[in-house]
């Protein structure tokens, strides 16, 4: 009796350590779905002609984010698209931000992705790499107009010398700063002029002013604070490059001499210094701390003015508080690159797919795009089509992008890049390491992760 | 004697056409996944290209000299270390204070079960916002009565314990119900026979009650090892792994490997370098904590 409850209870811990398992691995399953993927590519051209020739109704999958007034910009321009395409319906499937990337990995691992892919300047290397999308080269010479697209966000999507895919809009930050600190504390204003740029020193004098951690006013957050993620790498990586350090090496193959060079160790420690040494950021902050006035000076680019108008309107542009270019130091440089469109290898429609991006972040669909989402644009066209483009304050970011954008690195290692430079600037921040050591691991970690795609 | 043959193989029959279902699902959702993924933990396996190469035993020999593997799983264990002695004893504990039942105890027990019934998406949501350094509810109190201000989000030293107190909060009281069930199967003459005795309290409680909860507290603790060990859904919404991977315990280093490194391969066979620590504390358990009192 003892012994065969004792085997039962063996049974049950053998079961339910299997499901420490199954969590992970349930969406693993897919080699007999990707044999299937595999099957329907080849038949791919034939079943298009077909299409074509019976005048039956081509559905196009689309997967992006979720970001509201973009997904209503996506609503209207599918509204036109199928209004002059009558016989091509585009079907959108808006996820989670945070979910995003984790259900297009496994819908591609599963072999039924969608026809079109909204898809991060930085993972499009990991993506190409692996073939789950395909080069847009010839349809950008059919009618792409891709002299027209900012040179340094057509770099940004280019791997081994392909174009994977089309910019829906470029990127990059400025200095937020709350112009009411400034005056109580008497600062002088930062200049609006992207020639005049603050340097390091005059950044932190004034957060030392600032910060009055005893009645919860903090002097700067330098890089969305410590956590993890693209946009927290996206705004700390400048002051690796304005340091005049790199990341990798020009062709991205090589980190050791690079991330680990006296320059890009001169970054990580001046980022250091604000939460160690001089203490003007904290390592913990309220929610929303600059709009309710607890933070004097932020990153943040200019989605963050629509944002801020809707979400907290008695805090108001160029009364509470300004933009300011960029902060530099031995260089100026900005970050640049935002979300794409591309189309999937799977996708058995690939010219359809095309048609409707190509409407999106074509010269027309552009404009849109610029009017509903006040976006930075890729496109010069739509630079100049805009007057407000060229006044205060998206004169900045315009100005920045075109004069001292910098790519983030294009590699395949891409996701490891990410996460070992989010937990290098954690590291030098808020734990506080020796900046060597953490250095030397996370080039290591990258080193491996260079070496197996080779 | 023909009927009795035929009559078993009918009821056979009937028994392997009821476990069917559950053969069935097991086999599907269970065991083809888990053999799957052992497959794939010997091969170098992009999440997005179903195109991979067996590299042997690569994948377990990097993860054994990857510091980021071996950090992870300290922090699970000094989860596990921490969680399965103070969540046992806090459980006990409220226990024994309601599991006489009146009025008031079901109101108790109601109450302490609570936080068991709360999703955990929902309860790490609002832990966050209590932690929070300058305005969190829990500074507030702290503050109120003079005593210095904890950084359980933003301390690298701290934030495990943030982690700790939200998962002991949250699954002490199904525990407590478990115990509850324990005590309430002791029969009280044996308590009435140490009356008789002249036992003290505390004597009751040591040579009567904990004796015979041997066997339940056998159940809580190898139950709650495995859940300690394998603890990842706070981390996801508290702190995501930190500051500075201070929280990244093994099954969020999987999760981030697999998914956001791409690397199923090296995720699944760290998965399967866990499973096996897992199995092996839960049959050392079994072994040391084997019951021998029969009533």
């Amino acid at each position: 009796m003892l012994r065969l409850r004792r085997s039962m209870v063996v049974l049950l811990i053998i079961c339910l350590g299997i499901m420490v398992l199954s969590a992970c691995s349930s969406k693993k399953s897919n080699e007999p779905g990707s044999s299937e993927g595999a099957a329907s590519e080849s038949s791919a051209s034939a079943s298009q002609e077909e299409n074509k020739g019976d005048g039956k109704k081509i559905e196009i999958k689309y997967w992006r984010h979720d970001f509201a007034p973009e997904v209503d910009a996506i609503k209207k321009l599918i509204k036109t698209f199928e209004e002059k395409n009558p016989n091509v319906t585009v079907k959108m499937e808006v996820i989670p931000y945070g979910d995003y990337e984790t259900k297009i990995r496994t819908a591609l691992a599963a072999g039924s992705p969608p026809d079109i892919i909204g898809l991060d300047g930085p993972t499009l290397a990991a993506y190409a790499h692996q073939d789950a999308v395909i080069p847009l080269d010839k349809y950008m010479d059919m009618d792409g107009n891709k002299e027209d697209i900012a040179a340094p966000v057509l770099e940004s999507l280019t791997y081994k010398g392909k174009i994977y895919a089309a910019p829906l809009n470029d990127a990059s930050i400025g200095m937020f700063y709350n112009k009411k600190l400034f005056e109580k504390n008497g600062i002088e204003l930062p200049s609006k002029d992207p020639q005049q740029a603050w340097t390091w020193d005059q950044v932190l004098k004034a957060a030392q002013k600032i910060n009055d951690p005893a009645n919860k006013i903090y002097g700067i957050d330098p890089g969305w604070g410590l956590g993890e993620g693209e946009g927290s790498t996206f705004v700390k990586l400048p002051f690796i490059w304005q340091a005049g350090g790199e990341i990798l090496s020009p062709d991205g193959t090589q980190v050791k001499g690079f991330l680990d060079s006296p320059e890009s160790k001169k970054g990580l420690a001046f980022f250091s210094s604000l939460y160690n040494e001089y203490k003007v950021a904290a390592k913990e902050l309220p929610p929303e701390a600059f709009e309710t006035g607890k933070l004097g000076i932020i990153v943040n680019g200019p989605w963050a003015i629509s944002g801020f108008a809707t979400s907290h309107p008695e805090f108001k542009l160029g009364e509470d508080w300004d933009i300011a270019p960029l902060w530099k130091d031995a260089k100026q440089v900005t970050p640049n690159g935002s979300w794409n469109m591309a189309i999937t290898k799977g996708s058995k429609h690939p010219d359809e797919a095309w048609m409707f991006v190509n409407w999106v972040t074509g010269v027309e669909g552009a404009k849109v795009w610029y009017q509903e989402t006040k976006n930075l644009p890729a496109r010069l066209s739509t630079a100049s089509a805009f007057p407000e483009l060229s006044e205060y304050p998206m004169n900045i970011f315009v100005e920045q992008s075109s004069k001292f954008a910098h790519p983030r690195p294009v590699t395949p290692a891409y996701p490891v890049v990410t996460s070992s430079i989010s937990k290098l600037f954690a590291d030098i921040g808020v734990a506080n390491r020796d900046i060597d050591e953490a250095v030397d691991e996370a080039v290591n970690t990258i080193d491996r992760a260079l070496q197996k795609i080779k | 004697m023909k009927f009795p043959v035929s009559f078993s193989r009918q009821e056979e029959r009937a028994a392997y056409l009821f476990i069917l279902p559950a053969v069935i699902s097991l086999a599907l959702f269970t065991f083809y996944p888990m053999i799957n993924a052992f497959i794939i933990s010997f091969k170098e396996y992009s999440l997005i290209n179903p195109d991979s190469t067996f590299i042997g035993l690569t994948n377990y020999k990097d993860l054994l000299a990857d510091p980021k593997f071996i950090s992870s799983l300290v922090h699970s264990f000094h989860f596990a270390l921490v969680v399965i002695p103070v969540q046992t004893i806090i459980a006990l504990v409220m226990a024994l204070l309601v599991y006489k039942s009146s009025l008031v105890s079901g109101l108790f027990r109601t109450a302490y079960f609570m936080p068991v019934v709360i999703a955990m998406g929902v309860a790490s949501t609002l832990f966050k916002l209590i932690y929070n350094k300058d305005f969190g509810l829990l500074n507030s109190l702290l503050h109120s009565v003079g005593l210095p201000q904890v950084a359980f989000l933003s301390d690298t030293k701290l934030a495990m314990y943030g982690i700790m107190l939200l998962a002991m909060w949250k699954s002490a009281g199904f525990f407590m119900i478990v115990f509850v069930a324990g005590l309430n199967s002791i029969p009280s003459d044996l308590y009435e026979a140490a009356e008789v005795d002249g036992a003290t309290r505390l004597q009751k409680f040591f040579k009567i009650t904990l004796p015979l909860l041997k066997r339940t507290m056998t159940f809580i603790i190898i139950i709650t090892t495995m859940d300690a060990i394998k603890i990842s859904g706070p981390v996801f919404i508290l702190t995501a792994g930190g500051p500075a991977d201070s929280t990244t315990t093994s099954v969020y280093f999987i999760y981030k490997m697999a998914f956001q490194q791409m690397e199923m391969g090296y995720g699944s066979a760290a998965a399967f370098i866990l499973f096996v620590i897992v199995m092996f504390i839960s049959i050392i358990q079994l072994r040391l904590l084997k019951s021998d009192v029969e009533y």
